[in-house]
């Protein structure tokens, strides 16, 4: 029994790492219920594919071309700098940026705003579960 | 004697209340100051801060957009603290003199009192990696967010007289 109740702690603290924030979990949901109802077979969301939505080069809001590494480090783990202002920019990654997708208000603010500068519409259910496994994942 | 209490009287009447507001609020902070140095609301007049939040979705060519609510207080704070209101500190008083009744600026960096003060700025000084916008005010100004431009520090180039 001393034993399962000092396992029991250890095997919560590792599901905890790589999770989502209740509420970030709540809007994964979300996503994929939408992503259902165009693609019933549908069944998870891929790193991968987030990778590819995070690094692939599009002609942006303002006609240039602009990814999402232009602003956010490619190494998710480093500061990355606004292409825009100069401005430093914290890192992307939760594990290196612990307030990273904490707060569901912020994330859905700034998927907005950047899919429109990146990709100039709101991004699909799909491109946005995707990214933000691959972003977790980082 | 007589003439020094003139001129001190003077001076006194001319004593600002400071440079420019500094920016007192923590939701402007954090909203205003997440892509860029957060301007001070004393650098325009409301009727820019109006014109501007009123089209977020395409700041400057990028998407700033934010809900109602959030955008709405904002703006009533811009509006207490715009130029207009701010006439006892020095910058606000002389922005708002030098921009036209019918005038309605978005950019700080077209109003005619702050390109005269950076009449001496050559593209070179601007266009490097660290400064890369006359907008990017501490790049050069350390005590921006004071609302102190005097001490003035162009990287590579150092101190530039106006
Ligand atoms: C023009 C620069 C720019 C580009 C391009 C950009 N971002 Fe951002 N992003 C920012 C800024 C600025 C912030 C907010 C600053 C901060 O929180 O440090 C931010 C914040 C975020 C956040 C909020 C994270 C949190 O919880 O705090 C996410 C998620 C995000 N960006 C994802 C993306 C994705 C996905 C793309 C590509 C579609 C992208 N960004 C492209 C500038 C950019
Ligand atoms: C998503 C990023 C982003 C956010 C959020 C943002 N801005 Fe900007 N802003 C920009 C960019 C990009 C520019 C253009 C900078 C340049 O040309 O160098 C700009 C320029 C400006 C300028 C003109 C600067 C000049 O040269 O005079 C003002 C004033 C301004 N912003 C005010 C605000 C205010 C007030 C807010 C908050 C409601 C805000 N910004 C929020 C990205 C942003
Ligand atoms: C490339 C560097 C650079 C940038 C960027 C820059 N300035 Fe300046 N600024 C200067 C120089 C140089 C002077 C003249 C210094 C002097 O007169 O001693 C100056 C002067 C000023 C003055 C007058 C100071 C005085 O003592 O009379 C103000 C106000 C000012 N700047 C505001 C701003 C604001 C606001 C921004 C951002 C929107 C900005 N500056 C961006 C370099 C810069």
């Amino acid at each position: 029994m001393k034993r399962v109740l000092i396992i029991l702690p250890l095997c919560l603290a590792s599901l905890q790492a790589g999770a989502f924030s209740p509420q970030v979990q709540g809007y994964i949901q979300e996503l994929k219920a939408e992503v259902k109802k165009t693609d019933p077979s549908f069944s998870d969301f891929s790193i991968e594919r987030g990778k590819e939505v995070f690094t692939s080069v599009h002609v942006g809001k303002k006609g240039e071309k602009i990814s999402c590494t232009s602003c956010h480090n490619a190494n998710l783990r480093d500061k990355g700098e606004n292409v825009h202002t100069a401005k430093m920019i914290e890192p992307l990654s939760p594990s290196a940026n612990p307030a990273r997708l904490t707060k569901l208000k912020d994330v859905q603010k700034w998927l907005r705003r950047n899919f429109n500068d990146v990709y100039n519409n709101d991004g699909t259910a799909l491109q946005r579960g995707d990214v933000l496994y691959y972003i977790n994942a980082n | 004697m007589k003439k020094l209490f003139m001129l001190m009287f003077i001076s006194a009447s001319f004593m600002w209340a400071g440079g420019l507001k500094p920016v007192d609020n923590v939701l402007y902070q954090e909203e205003c100051g997440s892509c860029h140095f957060a301007f001070q609301p004393g650098l325009l007049p409301s009727r820019s801060w109006e014109v501007m939040m009123g089209k977020l979705t395409d700041h400057f060519g990028v998407d700033a957009s934010l809900d109602a609510p959030t955008m709405q207080t904002l703006l009533t704070y811009m509006q207490q603290n715009a130029s207009e209101k701010a006439t006892g500190y020095k910058r606000s008083y002389k922005m708002n003199r030098s921009i036209g009744r019918y005038e309605t600026p978005l950019k700080i960096s077209e109003v005619a009192y702050f390109r005269d003060k950076h009449r001496a700025i050559r593209p070179a000084m601007v266009n490097q990696k660290e400064v890369r916008s006359i907008s990017n005010c501490v790049a050069c100004h350390k005590d921006a967010a004071a609302g102190d431009f005097h001490d003035t520090f162009v990287p590579n180039y150092g101190v530039i007289d106006d």
